[in-house]
């Protein structure tokens, strides 16, 4: 898909000089040279491939960043103004194109962004068995205990949540999942492996995909992508009642800093999850932390 | 040898009055078409927001034959294999003038660019803009096309008249 998306010159450079599977972000900024991010490195991309040399580095234009955002909504920017509006665009591959540039206000409602500035473009990985350190802390007696993957952006909670779904299917757990899949992140299409037990409700709200999916799908399990606002909480207790459980991630860098997260009091002092998974970029993206109980007391690591 | 080659003469003014009459049959189709286009984005961008690529492949041969390729030229800029320069775009068109191809150009260029509400709006503009040009190609090809024909008939006899 990214052959698609980039400019040829870009792509042939990333293709040939590059390690396209070690980059986990490409970032442009219009008339700002082309950063990658590989591990926890970020480094400048220049025509012989990546360089720390500033001179060196390519520069995106404008237009180069209009045109990958026209190419990436397959040449149909009004088909993806919805995702727009929230200042993303997913290509069918799960490519996740963060956007910056100017919004455009209606009567008090996002109605589009236009003049486009920046793109950061993730690349989604397939880490397989990424999940598997975890894997048995989360298991209960019986199926599945709520969990709560937390990690800074870009820290591999997605892909967390990608594997340990296909390890569900893969050890014939053959629990209903329901991917609920906001974004059009945990879903990679043909680049991916969701398992065979798992359905999936795209680029709809957490409050209408949790309703909707509970009543026409029965899911045992529901995964989701983070968790931020009240109307999301209320959408995971609303689950919680009715008997799903739950896997979900959130945005922090620590126990001490999710504690304190608006929104999350009620969840916290009910102890709805019952396990909370800390990953972090330590060592690359996916470094696990450690695993903790519904009272934030260390399980594991 | 002398009526054959007087026969021949006169089929050949018939024929280019025929190549000019088929000019403007042609031209009055290809603005029709590009009305009918326009049209058919604004159903399908409104209502079920269809990528354009699904919209161009959706036509229906009689209307594709119309457009002389210039969908597939433009559909083989959105497979990225050729850029949308104004040449690649009218390859093998060659019955335009430089005016309607600058403004069916920026129609082309304005394609899937922006949100819902200001990409009916661009297509609204230019259906007006062909709705006008497909008018005065029509009542071109009403007042020359049958001419061309009977003209090169004429110009055919007379040829045949001043040998003889």
């Amino acid at each position: 898909m990214l052959e698609k998306i980039l400019p040829n010159e870009i792509f042939d450079i990333l293709k040939n000089r590059v390690n396209i599977k070690s980059i986990n972000e490409i970032r442009l900024r219009a008339d700002k040279p082309i950063v990658l991010a590989i591990g926890s490195q970020r480094i400048f991309l220049g025509e012989r491939g990546v360089t720390g040399n500033l001179k060196e580095a390519l520069i995106s234009s404008k237009t180069m960043i209009e045109d990958i955002i026209f190419r990436a909504s397959e040449c149909s920017i009004y088909s993806v103004n919805e995702q727009l509006k929230r200042g993303y665009l997913v290509t069918k591959g799960g490519i996740r194109l963060g956007i910056g540039g100017d919004i455009v206000e209606e009567a008090g409602k996002v109605k589009t962004m236009t003049n486009f500035s920046s793109i950061n473009i993730r690349l989604p990985h397939e880490v397989k068995n990424c999940s598997l350190s975890a894997f048995n802390f989360l298991l209960s007696e019986k199926g599945i205990y709520n969990t709560l993957i937390i990690s800074p952006p870009g820290a591999g909670k997605t892909t967390f949540l990608r594997d340990f779904v296909c390890q569900l299917s893969e050890r014939n757990f053959a629990y209903n999942v329901l991917l609920l899949d906001e974004r059009g992140e945990l879903d990679l299409g043909e680049n991916g492996n969701i398992g065979n037990f798992a359905d999936k409700i795209s680029f709809a709200r957490k409050s209408i995909g949790f309703e909707n999916g509970i009543r026409a799908l029965s899911p045992n399990l529901i995964v989701t992508d983070e968790l931020g606002q009240k109307e999301d909480i209320d959408a995971v207790i609303y689950a919680v009642n009715s008997g799903v459980s739950i896997l979900a991630s959130v945005h922090s860098d620590s126990i001490e800093s999710f504690v304190k997260k608006p929104h999350f009091e009620e969840i916290i002092k009910n102890k709805i999850f019952k396990r909370y998974v800390l990953l972090s970029m330590r060592n690359g993206p996916g470094t696990l932390e450690g695993i903790y109980n519904e009272n934030f007391a260390r399980i594991h690591l | 040898m002398k009526i054959l080659l007087l026969a021949f003469m006169a089929c050949l003014t018939i024929y280019i009055g025929y190549l000019f009459s088929k000019k403007y049959k042609t031209r009055a189709n290809f603005f029709q078409a590009l009305v009918l286009l326009c049209q058919k984005f604004d159903v399908e961008i409104n209502y079920s927001r269809e990528r354009l690529k699904n919209i161009f492949n959706n036509l229906d041969e009689k209307q594709k034959h119309k457009l002389h390729g210039i969908d597939n030229n433009f559909i083989s800029f959105m497979n990225k294999e050729t850029p949308l320069e104004r040449e690649f775009l009218f390859k093998n068109i060659k019955f335009l003038k430089e005016e309607e191809k600058d403004i069916i150009f920026m129609f082309f260029k304005s394609l899937g660019r922006s949100d819902v509400d200001s990409q009916s709006k661009e297509i609204k503009n230019f259906q007006t803009r062909f709705e006008s040009l497909s008018s005065s190609a029509s009542s071109e090809n009403k007042k020359y096309g049958s001419l061309s024909i009977k003209l090169g008939i004429v110009a055919g006899l007379v040829i045949i008249v001043l040998f003889i």
